[in-house]
């Protein structure tokens, strides 16, 4: 018994010590100040960024607090997190950083708020962004930051960038002929998202759609296979883009560019910054951005990125947190972002004035008249299924396992039978 | 010594009151998983579309993986790449085996190199592989036109085929040390006074090991193929490090299939269905295997 009892009087005060924790971890903010939580991108210079913003928001509106959730970076990882925290109906986290595809299938399943009631003024936005955080005509998210696909082009190769898939691929040509550079253009081929942005680019540029204004499947359209065919004829029959774009993303893409061996690149804004940096790239101040080239019958189309800030739908605090979301994207923070860590503002009005000439690196003329080109994803609860699809046939095709037509139409049956099964059917 | 009839059930009854706990420790970690993948596989189960609810549809998920292509190409990928990984290891693994049986000075370093493959993770030695196959300029491709073997070398993951060169040969470099090391164990069983006598009979070093070592190696050579094909049948990390499945789906096993189901899709009923069928097809190999490896020892 002499030696029981400090053994039993130890695992007393363990347990006790294991009851406090889980108290206070329980009573968070339910006696104290009000929390609210936020759950995004945190890592480096975005961290900083959004800690600064919420310290100014907290002055203002005493006694809120606000925490902010750290999320995984990926995106697949994020978006498997926020479905099980919502899928729980978890309140937590108050407001949500969402991908601009992912807002429908949040918006349709019942997770975030409708912003309707608070009369969100969405007329100043870029008519593409606008247009991403709606479903069902109602909206359901602020857009936050912008992100375009644009092609980069060498300024040493050519005095101006071509405007027609017909005059980039003369070009590319007589640069790789002319020994200076080994690759005419490199963009994102590998089986992933990246591969659906750089096809509705081109899939823009043939005046082609993946779901028309009704909803319905269109991907196998003409336009389509025409847009599918110039992709694969730049590897396998002009030669002007290398077959080793079927497994590069953004940064072997961006290595390619960086290194000198590409006339042209299709990529994100996020490289402009980088290929500037002489220490590093050989292309520095030899290069410039312009929208991507248009095809027969259609208009040059930049596909749309970037983020959106939505209120969860169980969120104990929903005025609270939409107060936030309002703030963060008020044109002062979206200013801040762009000088801090270069993302474009998501508002069309900014671009007009002086101040965003001295936060980014790209000019602001040019980069609205790239992104006023931008072309929404399909807005759908089944995004992502659907692009799975997408990058299947597209990458089957590219690799020569299929032929544009067949595999286009493959990809549209496909797609057809998701909707059905998930009673999404264009009516 | 015989036990009264009631101290028995006294006895079984102890006997089961502790077996309980482990007993209770299988069913919750083994058997209560199982059941319940097999339950969620008969249901519709999209996390991303409560307005679907959770219905009961029967064998819908099942009737749906038989009729996905995509389900069946992933199975055919994943025998082959079984049946072709396991093989070469066997072989590769056998000489390697013979060779390190040996006693000679210097052994066990040799013995540990031998085995530094299989210390590594699998994602890394993936990236290696992928990092030696992957752009033109690879190491892969420097070597090939150096020995002057191809003129234009291979862009090798967007070739459906050609993709499976490095998958295979990731496979095979890091496991087949795993498989060596079973059959050496395997070898040193092998009472040395058969060889002796072998040798006074006249037999020479072919001989002895078509006549002596294979046969009686045989046992350790099945275990070893039952486990690396049980082992096989789940690939998942080299592919998934080293093509993702790509070109298209050309390379995509039933694990990552079913992976992509299940956590991209989030569909959780029609992977489940999935899952129990690799559960299912794994377990009847090993079913197999087993009733094989007895018949052996029966002979």
């Amino acid at each position: 018994m002499a030696l029981r009892e400090p053994v039993l009087r130890a695992s007393i005060a363990c347990v006790s010590i294991l009851a406090a924790v889980v108290l206070a971890g329980s009573c968070r903010g339910g006696s104290g100040a009000p929390v609210l939580t936020i759950s995004g991108s945190a890592v480096g210079r975005e961290a900083d960024l959004l800690q600064r913003q919420i310290a100014r928001f907290e002055a203002a509106h005493p006694p809120l607090r606000i925490e902010i959730q750290p999320t995984p970076d990926a995106s697949d990882d994020r978006h498997q997190l926020y479905v099980q925290w919502l899928n729980a109906h978890a309140d937590d986290p108050d407001v949500l950083q969402l991908d601009v595809v992912w807002t429908a299938e949040f918006a349709a399943a019942g997770w975030i708020l409708d912003l309707e009631r608070f009369a969100p003024a969405l007329s100043d936005f870029f008519p593409a962004a606008a247009e991403s955080v709606r479903w069902n005509s109602r909206p359901y998210a602020l857009p936050w930051f912008v992100d375009v696909g644009m092609l980069y082009w060498r300024t040493d190769l050519m005095a101006e960038p071509p405007r027609t898939f017909t005059e980039l691929a003369g070009i590319a040509a007589r640069s790789i002929a002319s020994g200076r550079v080994p690759y005419g253009l490199v963009w994102q081929g590998a089986r992933y998202e990246g591969l659906v942005t750089v096809f509705l680019e081109y899939l823009s540029g043939f005046g082609g759609r993946i779901l028309d204004e009704r909803g319905a499947v269109a991907v196998d359209s003409d336009a389509a296979v025409g847009a599918l065919t110039m992709m694969r004829d730049q590897i396998v029959a002009q030669k002007i883009v290398p077959s080793a774009v079927l497994t590069w993303q953004e940064e072997q893409v961006r290595f390619a560019f960086q290194n000198a061996q590409a006339a042209f690149m299709r990529n994100w804004p996020y490289a402009y910054p980088l290929l500037e940096d002489a220490a590093r790239s050989r292309v520095a101040g030899r290069f410039a951005v312009a929208a991507m080239p248009a095809g027969e019958g259609g208009a040059s189309g930049a596909a749309l990125g970037g983020s959106q800030l939505a209120v969860n739908a169980y969120s104990d605090r929903p005025d609270a947190a939409y107060a936030l979301v309002a703030y963060l994207t008020e044109p002062a923070q979206m200013l801040e972002r762009a000088e801090a860590v270069g993302q474009f503002p998501a508002r069309e009005s900014l671009y007009g004035k002086g101040p965003l000439a001295a936060a980014l690196a790209i000019d602001p003329a040019a980069a609205r008249e790239i992104i006023s080109r931008a072309v929404v994803r399909p807005v759908t609860p089944v995004y992502a299924e659907l692009s799975e699809i997408l990058q299947i046939h597209l990458h089957r095709v590219l690799t020569r396992q299929e032929e544009p037509r067949p595999g286009l139409r493959e990809a549209a049956d496909a797609m057809r039978r998701l909707f059905n099964r998930t009673r999404l059917a264009a009516s | 010594m015989f036990l009264s009839r009631p101290r028995s059930t006294a006895d079984t009854r102890l006997a089961w009151l502790f077996a309980a706990p482990a007993l209770g420790v299988i069913t919750t970690i083994a058997a209560f998983p199982v059941v319940w993948t097999f339950w969620e596989s008969l249901h519709l189960h999209d996390l991303r579309m409560p307005w679907l609810a959770r219905p009961f549809v029967g064998a819908a998920n099942y009737r749906e993986a038989i009729s996905d292509p995509r389900a069946w190409s992933a199975l055919a990928h994943t025998i082959a790449f079984t049946g072709g990984t396991v093989t070469l290891e066997l072989g590769v693994g056998l000489v390697l085996a013979l060779a390190l049986s040996r006693t000679r000075p210097g052994i066990g370093v040799l013995r540990t190199a031998a085995l530094l493959p299989w210390a590594i993770p699998t994602v890394v030695a993936a990236l290696v592989w992928r990092f030696i196959f992957e752009s033109p300029g690879g190491f892969a491709n420097a070597l090939l036109s150096k020995a002057g073997l191809m003129e234009a070398a291979p862009a090798w993951f967007s070739d459906p085929y050609a993709a499976w060169v490095p998958i295979v040969l990731a496979d095979v470099w890091r496991t087949t040390p795993f498989m060596a090391l079973l059959l050496l164990a395997g070898l040193q069983s092998i009472d040395p006074s058969l060889y002796e006598a072998a040798a006074l009979d006249g037999a020479g070093q072919l001989r002895q090991t078509i006549d002596i070592t294979l046969p009686l190696l045989r046992p350790a050579m099945l275990a070893a193929v039952v486990f690396r094909s049980l082992d096989a049948f789940r690939v998942f990390d080299v592919v998934y490090v080293m093509t993702g499945g790509g070109p298209g789906t050309a390379t995509e096993p039933l694990s990552l299939f079913a992976f992509r189901v299940l956590f991209r899709d989030l569909r959780f009923g029609y992977g489940a269905a999935l899952s129990v069928l690799v559960f299912v097809v794994s377990f009847s190999l090993a079913l197999l295997w087993l009733r094989l490896t007895r018949l052996n020892e029966e002979e």
